[in-house]
């Protein structure tokens, strides 16, 4: 067994490959670990290093649904797990009340219809344990929900069930995936760390994000794609307010490529220049370029 | 071969009180999971095993980067792992400690590594300042309960004000409908939407340089406190560079946090150089920490080793990210004084305010307006 486990881990890598990510062997070795262990995945790092991705690409491998909760400051328990349905409630008790054929029996019946899941909105935790097969649960940006809400994630991320009151207790039929985000502006709590497998994903090296524009972009000529990468890469070691991440790097690319820039050298700083804003997204960092430091990067790449 | 696969088992099993040894927060339960992985993922590949516990364990990016070395400590003989390209020497190594020679080789190995380290911090802790303020004076609990009182008002205010300004109040539909089901479908008592709550954050950045040695430790108290009431309380230190204490200051055992502060204080009461350091803050915490309801507080004496024009330059950049830019000075109470010192200087021009803070009652002047603001 133990033989074919890096036989196994390079099979999900080309798997991974398949719908468009590339990956680490280590980090293909959390997942399966995930998948053994049924453990929620944690992933921590930069924005733009492509943490939402590894949702996406592991929904397209297992050929599952991605349902996607989106955490922001206030998010509370019944936006994200589920909501009565509150008009069609209403809508009903009056249509009860104007039906005067109704019998006492059928009272009591439509009042538990009332309550069923015809009138349940799911919201996405709900959603995500109530399917047949088991999809993928991106919660994203944890850490711009507050402290309330990480330990209601607990008790789902534990017991995979959510109680209504109103229903009863809905366990889950398959076990999510469970991909967790983190951009680190607020620190989470260890109870949550603990029930976690952790990656920290970081910049991608020259090799990794070169396989990654060359399969992005495939428009760009190789030379190219190796420009606009070590370009980048030089970016990323100067100091700025916010490094460009992988996403820039590609749309950067397509910016080039529509102005039918195919190659980047001295001569062309000002056609550089005229793209970069699809690079450096704050006025400081801006500064930080006049056309000599672009030159001078270009003619390095 | 029974054997061979106990000792493995034995060595694996007391990997993750390692890493606690180390500083990494492990818990019980996690010797269980250890085992439980390395069933499935089999001992005999290094990279597999390395790579699978390292998702197993760490917890936090600093921890993530450390696992690497402490892995090869313990797992490696003694002799390969301390190469410069530990990853590329290693390929055999996995091997040689799954045989018996190996295994009992690699463990010396390990202990032997652990012990020098632990030597090493003790000497850190003996060079760093006496830090005995922090727990062992008589009225040191005093102060705590003073600062806790102190903290438990500020939070109060901030209630206070929020229940105060409702205003402008919005109807809850869902939960009013919700409410008129009892009464048939008629909405007799309306339900209201509770206003956003939005986090304000502080931030605070401690100088503890050789000058503040008087004033860094009711600081850091205070931090302390702070941190216990409000949320989202970030505490720093600086002297010549910056360190994340918030971890440490949370610590539930005070003796441990004191031990944890040791260790990230070296070059307490030293020098200072404010410019340098906050540019450094700029630079690794600032961008995730630093928004539109911030508060960020300096708490330094202003006496600047460092490039006063860099000093400008960093807060400048601070000051249009946070909402307010806040230097409490310990010496500004002190008759006579005027904030002349070149840091002072060149700081002035881009705070929101300058406040003293040398006891208790100047804070209080300061902190509940402060937060108040940042709503």
């Amino acid at each position: 067994m133990s033989a074919s486990r890096p036989q196994e881990i390079a099979e999900l890598q080309r798997a991974l490959a398949g719908v468009g990510y590339i990956a680490e062997p280590s980090l293909a070795a959390a997942l399966l670990l995930m998948r053994e262990l049924e453990r929620p995945l944690l992933l921590e790092g930069d924005a733009g290093v492509g943490k939402t991705e590894i949702a996406k690409a592991l929904s397209g491998i297992h050929r599952t649904p991605l349902i996607r909760l989106q955490c922001y400051e206030g998010l509370d328990a019944h936006s994200a797990m589920y909501e009565w349905n509150y008009q069609r409630q209403l809508l009903a008790i009056k249509l009860l009340e104007h039906d005067e054929r109704a019998g006492t029996k059928d009272l009591a019946r439509r009042e538990q219809d009332i309550f069923s899941e015809r009138y349940l909105l799911k919201r996405p935790l709900l959603e995500a344990i109530s399917g047949e097969q088991a999809p993928v649960l991106l919660i994203d940006e944890i850490d711009r929900a507050d402290a309330a809400f990480e330990a209601y994630l607990l008790e789902l991320l534990s017991d995979f069930q959510i109680t209504i009151p109103e229903l009863g207790t809905v366990r889950a039929r398959s076990r999510p995936f469970v991909v967790i985000t983190s951009n680190g502006t607020r620190e989470l709590s260890d109870a949550l760390r603990r029930r976690c497998l952790y990656q920290y994903i970081d910049y991608p090296d020259y090799d990794k994000e070169l396989a990654i524009v060359r399969m992005k972009a495939p428009g760009a000529e190789a030379e190219l794609a190796q420009q606009v990468v070590s370009f980048v890469q030089a970016v990323r070691r100067m100091e700025l307010q916010k490094k460009p991440g992988i996403a820039e790097t590609l749309d950067w690319t397509a910016a080039l490529l529509r102005l039918g820039i195919s190659t980047l050298d001295m001569g062309g700083a000002e056609r550089i220049l005229d793209t970069l804003s699809a690079l450096i997204k704050t006025r400081d960092d801006r500064n930080a370029f006049p056309r000599e430091v672009v030159a001078r990067l270009a003619a390095a790449c | 071969m029974a054997a061979l696969a106990t000792r493995a088992a034995e060595r694996l099993e007391r990997f993750p009180g390692f890493l606690r040894a180390n500083g990494f927060g492990i818990a019980g339960g996690d010797t269980v999971q250890v085992l439980q992985a390395a069933e499935r993922t089999g001992i005999l590949d290094q990279d597999v095993l390395r790579w699978s516990l390292k998702a197993l364990l760490c917890r936090r990016g600093h921890e993530w980067r450390r696992f690497d070395e402490l892995f090869d400590a313990w797992f490696l003989p003694a002799n390969r792992w301390q190469r410069p390209e530990p990853r590329e020497t290693t390929g055999d190594g996995a091997q040689s400690d799954a045989h018996p020679g190996g295994s009992r080789e690699g463990e010396r190995g390990g202990e032997d590594d652990v012990r020098p380290r632990r030597a090493a911090s003790r000497e850190e802790v003996l060079e760093s300042a006496d830090f005995s303020a922090l727990a062992e004076r008589e009225h040191a609990l005093e102060i705590e309960a003073l600062m806790r009182r102190f903290a438990r008002q500020l939070k109060q205010i901030r209630v206070r004000r929020e229940a105060r300004t409702r205003r402008g109040r919005r109807l809850d539909l869902p939960g009013t409908i919700r409410r008129s089901v009892a009464s048939g479908g008629t909405p007799f008592e309306l339900r209201w939407r509770t206003p956003r709550r939005e986090r304000p954050r502080l931030v605070l950045l401690i100088d503890v340089s050789r000058s503040m040695v008087l004033y860094s430790f009711f600081y850091l108290r205070l931090a302390r406190a702070l941190a216990h009431e409000l949320d989202d309380v970030h505490s720093f230190i600086f002297h010549t560079h910056v360190t994340a204490v918030s971890q440490a200051l949370h610590d539930a055992d005070p003796w441990r946090a004191r031990e944890r502060m040791h260790l990230l204080a070296q070059g307490w009461a030293g020098g200072t150089r404010i410019g340098e350091s906050l540019a450094q803050f700029n630079r690794e915490h600032a961008p995730g920490l630093v928004h539109g309801r911030t508060a960020v507080l300096v708490l330094s004496d202003g006496y600047d080793t460092g490039d006063p024009q860099q000093l400008s330059r960093e807060l400048a950049q601070l000051r249009r990210q946070a909402r307010r830019l806040v230097w409490i000075n310990p010496l500004s109470n002190c008759p006579g004084y005027a904030p002349t010192c070149q840091g002072m200087q060149a700081a002035l021009p881009h705070l929101d305010l300058l406040a003293p803070g040398c006891d208790l009652a100047s804070l209080r002047a300061v902190l509940p307006n402060l937060i108040d603001t940042l709503h």
